[in-house]
């Protein structure tokens, strides 16, 4: 008897397990189906799950503006001038803005993280501050940034959204990289200094090769930050720049009509390096979202 | 040599005897993050002060360091702005709504990965796929599930075997629903993968030496494991509380704060004062408040953290 009841239960567990990854992964489904959908399938009644005559229109129109002037003169009359743009430049763009923003925050993070552990710089609560800029709303500081910004001119340029980008990505690049730091023993080091390497200097050819692994996954966690953000791409450009959110944006706003198609094929290719990345550094993840906290 | 351990304090001696400069070395190392910081966070906020107590509005023409001095007419009008204590209101529900759904779907989504079975690994992989998706992309991917002819609907309408094409955006009092379940979606395996990493962090001796003295499962969760894992949650929706309160993109695309200011959080409250209505000596007010609050509260809360990272 216990045992036929014991059977139950582990099969509503494993049941219960396959709905949430269900529950999990339609939206993704959905998104992904519907970017092979044709024209007139996007807003179909029942809903079409899969399409029978997938095509690759969508994707055409994300990246070539003649096949969206094309497809707007054959089935909606206009289309809006923004997402008529190519995606070339929008992931042009973000590259630029994500590589960059990723390599400063990564190098200006690993010497401040150094200098926190072995030096124990500012004190206990110095490296606390960082973690002060990921907890207030962004866009608090939006307005007063566009003034500062503009006296620098640095509004809708690839500097001024490097700089913000690293800014705010400092405090999971010092923290990640401080728990890394950490778990290497100061001795090491020690034993590099007293062979006549300057502390840096046994800091680099020592200690940083040994946490190699741990500094990649960091820099491929804050790529990902970087180019899945938005607020700050939204507000600090004035159409110069266009970052793969923003293009996104665009296909989704309401003056662009429904193109669900459309906004589904630029949804699926820019979400696929991020997912990529984050399997690549699954065994990570836990410690960068919680600044180091928790170390599995 | 060989023999000796090399002690810190006297390597310590050999550098800094080397290291008289004008910035210490280990001053110099955090100074790049610390003037990025400074440039993007500290400068911004000593312009906030002004910004707060001037009615600047860029479309006066005027630049924004001559802007007219209101005083705190600009915090007096906020507290009186029904759509800024509603905007309040509204993104404390949304915070508390989503971290409780959130951890009671992860704490028990968490607990069917106790025991070791084929697939597990893979199962991990899969639940926490949304977390890893662009949030506007998600956001978008809901935007289509809860179109008025969108999948959620259809299957509505089988439920209650009629035609069923509700236009949950475009209804004031449905339009949040889709958007807390956006965060939900994409953030509950954010919580289950901190809840699960606990988990199997627990000292397995007590759990067993309590299944063996034969207490019951529901007595080991709630004596053993619930203690054991206070830490590990409160990081979790400290996190989790801290990053819904800036709630942004999923309210921007799916409803843009509409219909009429039904779905406004703080973030597109502030956004749309900015970018739509160009009022920002108010936003400025209204960034001062929230940034005020929301330090004093971290700083309170954060303890936790800290701590734990000791």
């Amino acid at each position: 008897m216990t045992s036929r009841f014991a059977f139950i239960g582990l099969w509503l567990r494993r049941a219960a397990v396959i709905a949430a990854m269900l529950i999990g992964l339609f939206p993704i489904f959905w998104l992904v189906s519907t970017s092979f959908k044709p024209y007139d399938e996007w807003q179909h009644w029942p809903p079409v799950w899969v399409s029978s005559s997938p095509t690759l229109q969508n994707y055409r129109i994300v990246f070539a503006p003649q096949a969206a002037q094309t497809f707007a003169a054959k089935q909606k009359g206009s289309i809006d001038y923004k997402v008529s743009a190519s995606a070339w430049k929008a992931f042009r763009d973000s590259a630029i803005i994500s590589v960059c923003a990723t390599l400063l925050s990564i190098i200006f993070g690993t010497l401040a993280a150094y200098s926190i552990v072995r030096y124990r710089t500012g004190g206990r609560n110095y490296a606390f501050q960082f973690l002060m800029v990921r907890m207030f709303p962004p866009i608090a500081v939006v307005v007063p940034m566009l003034v500062f910004f503009s006296l620098l001119r640095l509004i809708d340029t690839f500097p001024g959204l490097i700089l913000a980008y690293t800014a705010f990505t400092l405090p999971f690049s010092i923290w990640m990289i401080r728990s890394f730091i950490e778990e290497v023993p100061e001795e090491l080091e020690g034993a590099a200094m007293i062979y006549g390497m300057r502390p840096l200097q046994a800091f680099l050819r020592v200690t940083l090769p040994l946490i190699r692994g741990g500094v990649l996954a960091t820099a491929l966690f804050v790529f990902i930050l970087n180019w899945s953000e938005f607020l700050f791409a939204l507000t600090l450009t004035t159409g110069g720049i266009v970052t793969v959110t923003l293009q996104v944006a665009n296909y989704v706003s309401a003056s662009s009509g429904k193109l669900y198609g459309v906004q589904a094929a630029m949804g699926t290719i820019s979400t696929i390096p991020v997912i990529i990345f984050g399997y690549l550094i699954q065994r990570h993840l836990v410690r960068g979202l919680t600044f180091g906290a928790i170390k599995r | 040599m060989a023999d000796e351990t090399v002690k810190m304090e006297d390597v310590d001696m050999i550098s800094r005897r080397r290291a008289k400069r004008w910035i210490p070395f280990n001053v110099a190392l955090v100074l790049p993050a610390q003037l990025t910081v400074m440039a993007v966070v500290l400068i911004p906020t000593l312009i906030i002060l002004w910004l707060s107590i001037t009615d600047w509005q860029p479309t006066q023409g005027i630049p924004w360091f001559k802007a007219y001095v209101v005083g705190l007419d600009n915090f007096r009008e906020l507290l009186h702005d029904h759509r800024f204590t509603a905007a309040v209101l509204r993104t404390l529900f949304v915070v508390i709504v989503c971290m409780a759904a959130e951890f009671v779907l992860a704490m028990s989504l968490a607990l069917l990965f106790l025991d070791e079975w084929p697939w597990r690994k893979i199962a991990v992989s899969a639940i926490i796929l949304p977390m890893m998706v662009v949030p506007v992309d998600a956001a978008n991917a809901f935007f289509m599930l809860f179109g008025d002819r969108g999948p959620i609907n259809y299957a509505i309408s089988l439920i209650i075997g009629r035609s069923f094409e509700f236009g949950w955006l475009e209804n004031p009092n449905w339009a949040l629903l889709p958007i807390m379940l956006a965060e939900i979606w994409q953030w509950t395996p954010l919580m289950f993968l901190l809840i699960l990493t606990g988990l199997m962090n627990l000292p397995e001796n007590q759990v067993r030496a309590a299944y063996v003295l034969g207490a019951s499962r529901t007595k080991i969760f709630f004596k053993i494991m619930l203690p054991l894992l206070t830490p590990v949650i409160i990081i979790a929706l400290l996190i989790r509380g801290i990053e819904t309160f800036k709630i942004f993109d999923p309210v921007y695309i799916l409803t843009h704060g509409g219909p009429g200011s039904s779905t406004e959080t703080i973030s597109m409250f502030m956004y749309d004062s900015a970018f739509e209505f160009f009022r920002m000596g108010y936003v400025a007010a209204a960034g001062l408040l929230v940034l005020v609050v929301v330090v004093s509260i971290c700083v309170a809360l954060a303890r936790p953290l800290r701590e734990h990272h000791r």
